[in-house]
């Protein structure tokens, strides 16, 4: 029996007993996970109250009178940075130009990890650990060593091709997919390994070929793993700013960190600015986050094997 | 339907390890063979060489009088049942089932009918919308067996399919796997390390030791004309004791050691004298030994009882000559108790003789 199919028949068990027998020790542990959750939102819970509060008010009270007096609450901020519209520089500009680097990149770094991975794992040619191995290495290779080299790699390119890379999304993507491999390889080889030969061999007598292998079996057990990578991914190119700043030199189009990064400079405190525009750009990560939790099921394995 | 010929297959590793070693057989259409061996011995190489799951270093394979080497395990018109089941987790047993046809572009209608009747032959009906993981093992070997038929494949492979289930479901599962040959009147090709279950299903037995093929013969043959030493010790349960003896000639032929010798009837003593032999193995098998001082020749030990266990019907009797264990079986109504002194014998005909060095059956009963 599997670890799953043992977890499954155990968790009823204990939700029983919970309702039937008051366990001191339970209601202990759960005000303290209560507390230490408010603890962790406080940071979200305050942005989001002062994005919501009059841009006067911020020098002369707390955002905590909001539980006293709520009717201080008010959509203005909001009114105002939105009414620019997608003018460039604006929020919903930065807002489009983010996205248009980042789900490429995102979608680019799993579906690559996961073909590579199918590779290292289940291909059958030489030297596949030594090629892992070197892939590994690449993880510790900062971000900040490569920004000139690509920079004139790009520069390089575009003379030879007369494509721009510098200065252009494209290029933006293609370093944060570079940049995104290592790990990605590296999440996906080690849940691959984790996938029973026997069921690709099945797969094969039956008549599969590598890439119905891949599409039919390897990547729907691999789910949970291309979630997971999927959300590092995302969260990490939504919120970079080096890359961006470096690479998108000269465009007129900002990512969301350049913009909430420009008003800290040009206005020194506009913290309405700020706190509403943060408030913008984490909804995405958190949508992209709550919609592939799901995905994050244990024990699709079950069953497969013994 | 189609015979497999194995012409002098050899699996070579890249370390130069022989795992099989000129592997020569023949599995006559609709036959159900036993490759049998312990772990390791290279009878899951062979038939993993057998689907195309792993390449052939040497010799041939032919499925249905076609040499199949080159051809990718999904030509071979064969089906594999593995140990592990190797079911696929996220699809539903009707979906484990349905896979290699829909691959093969079978109408759906065929599909569908080829899984329903499946189900039905092998009890999975009511779990065709199940995934395996909400199914018991031998749910799941079931779901493994109906995967494999579904196909009609031109022969059926098995490893070790039953080495994951308890005790009373290998029984009932071993019923039903005879029953499916019988049915489908398939080539069948079944790897087991379990001898029991190599005698109770095949047609036919090959044993296998070290790679290297060591008999091939019916159940009864096995067990009755062992070719060497390994064999005889390999078939049967318990498994048949043991005993170097050594040639004595005065006062007729004889063989002898301490506790222990055989007095030879002719046939023996003029295949040793031919042969030259100084001494010999001799093998009995528990269930051929009886209590007793032996009547005219044949073989006799003298030994103290260590532990008798008590079996229903008979006893099993594990009894020390000289150092040497011997296992009996006799009668349950024969009462013994530890530490007794008894005698044991064994008819000529009972009495298998083996030369010592190549381990050879001297054939001479």
């Amino acid at each position: 029996m599997s670890v799953a199919e043992a977890a499954g028949l155990a968790i009823p068990v204990r939700r029983r007993r919970l309702s039937i027998h008051f366990r001191p020790s339970r209601l202990v542990l759960n005000v303290v996970l209560v507390l230490v959750a408010i603890f962790w939102l406080v940071p979200t819970i305050s942005l989001t109250v002062i994005s919501f509060r009059p841009e006067g008010l911020f020098g002369i009270s707390g955002w905590w009178t909001v539980l006293t007096a709520p009717s201080q609450l008010t959509i203005q901020n909001y009114e105002t940075l939105l009414s620019t519209g997608f003018a460039t520089g604006g929020i919903l500009d930065s807002l489009v130009t983010t996205a248009a680097i980042t789900v490429p990149a995102t979608i680019l770094v799993t579906v690559l990890s996961s073909l590579a991975a199918y590779s290292l794992v289940f291909g059958r040619w030489r030297g596949r650990t030594a090629v892992f191995l070197v892939i590994v290495a690449l993880l510790v290779v900062p971000v900040q060593v490569a920004l000139i080299p690509v920079a004139q790699l790009y520069d390089a390119f575009g003379n030879l091709t007369g494509l721009k890379l510098f200065g252009s999304l494209p290029g933006v993507i293609i370093f944060h997919v570079a940049f995104g491999l290592p790990f990605g390889v590296f999440l996906m080889r080690n849940f691959y390994t984790g996938i029973p030969k026997d069921l690709l061999e099945a797969g094969r007598i039956d008549g599969a070929g590598e890439w119905t292998l891949f599409r039919r079996v390897v990547m729907p057990l691999g789910l949970p793993a291309a979630a997971s990578l999927a959300i590092f991914q995302f969260i990490w190119v939504w919120n970079d700013l080096l890359v961006g700043l470096v690479f998108l030199g000269g465009n007129p189009h900002h990512t969301l960190t350049i913009f909430l990064f420009s008003q800290t400079r040009t206005l020194a405190a506009n913290y309405w600015v700020i706190s509403t525009g943060a408030m913008i750009s984490i909804i995405v990560p958190l949508a992209i986050f709550f919609s592939f939790q799901r995905y994050f099921v244990r024990g699709v394995l079950a069953g497969a094997v013994k | 339907m189609a015979r497999v010929v194995l012409k002098d297959l050899t699996k070579r590793y890249a370390g130069g390890n022989l795992a099989v070693d000129r592997l020569n057989l023949e599995v006559a259409d609709g036959e159900f063979v036993c490759l049998v061996g312990p772990s390791g011995c290279g009878k899951t190489t062979a038939l993993r060489m057998i689907a195309g799951l792993e390449d052939i270093s040497s010799g041939e394979v032919s499925i249905g009088d076609k040499v199949v080497n080159m051809l990718p395990p999904r030509d071979r018109d064969i089906a594999l049942v593995f140990q592990s089941y190797a079911l696929y987790p996220h699809m539903s047993v009707y979906d484990n089932m349905a896979f290699g046809l829909k691959l093969r572009k079978t109408p759906k209608a065929d599909i569908e009918r080829s899984v329903r009747e499946a189900a039905r032959i092998l009890d999975l009906e009511r779990f065709l919308d199940r995934k395996p993981g909400q199914l018991s093992g031998g749910q799941r070997q079931r779901v493994a067996l109906g995967r494999a038929i579904v196909r009609e494949p031109a022969v059926f492979l098995m490893d070790e399919p039953l080495s994951n289930l308890d005790a009373k479901l290998r029984v009932q599962t071993r019923a039903e796997i005879a029953r499916l040959h019988q049915r489908l009147q398939a080539t069948m090709i079944y790897v087991t390390h379990d001898q029991v279950e190599a005698m109770t299903m095949a047609d036919r037995i090959a044993v296998i030791s070290d790679g290297v093929l060591q008999q091939v013969g019916t159940p009864k043959q096995l067990y009755e004309e062992p070719c060497n030493r390994f064999v005889a010790g390999f078939i049967g349960s318990p498994s048949m004791n043991f005993v170097e003896l050594k040639v004595q000639r005065e006062d007729g032929m004889r063989l002898v050691c301490e506790g222990t010798q055989v007095v030879l009837d002719d046939a023996m003593a003029a295949q040793l004298r031919d042969l030259g032999l100084e001494a010999a193995t001799v093998g009995v098998r528990p269930e051929h030994l009886r209590v007793g001082e032996p009547e005219g020749p044949g073989l006799r030990v003298s030994a103290t009882v260590d532990v008798v266990e008590f079996l229903g019907n008979d006893a099993l009797i594990h009894a020390a000559a000289e150092g040497r264990d011997v296992v009996a079986i006799v009668g349950a109504d024969i009462h013994l108790a530890v530490g007794d002194a008894v005698i044991l014998s064994a008819a000529p005909r009972h009495v298998y003789l083996f030369e010592p060095q190549s381990e050879m059956s001297l054939g001479a009963r």
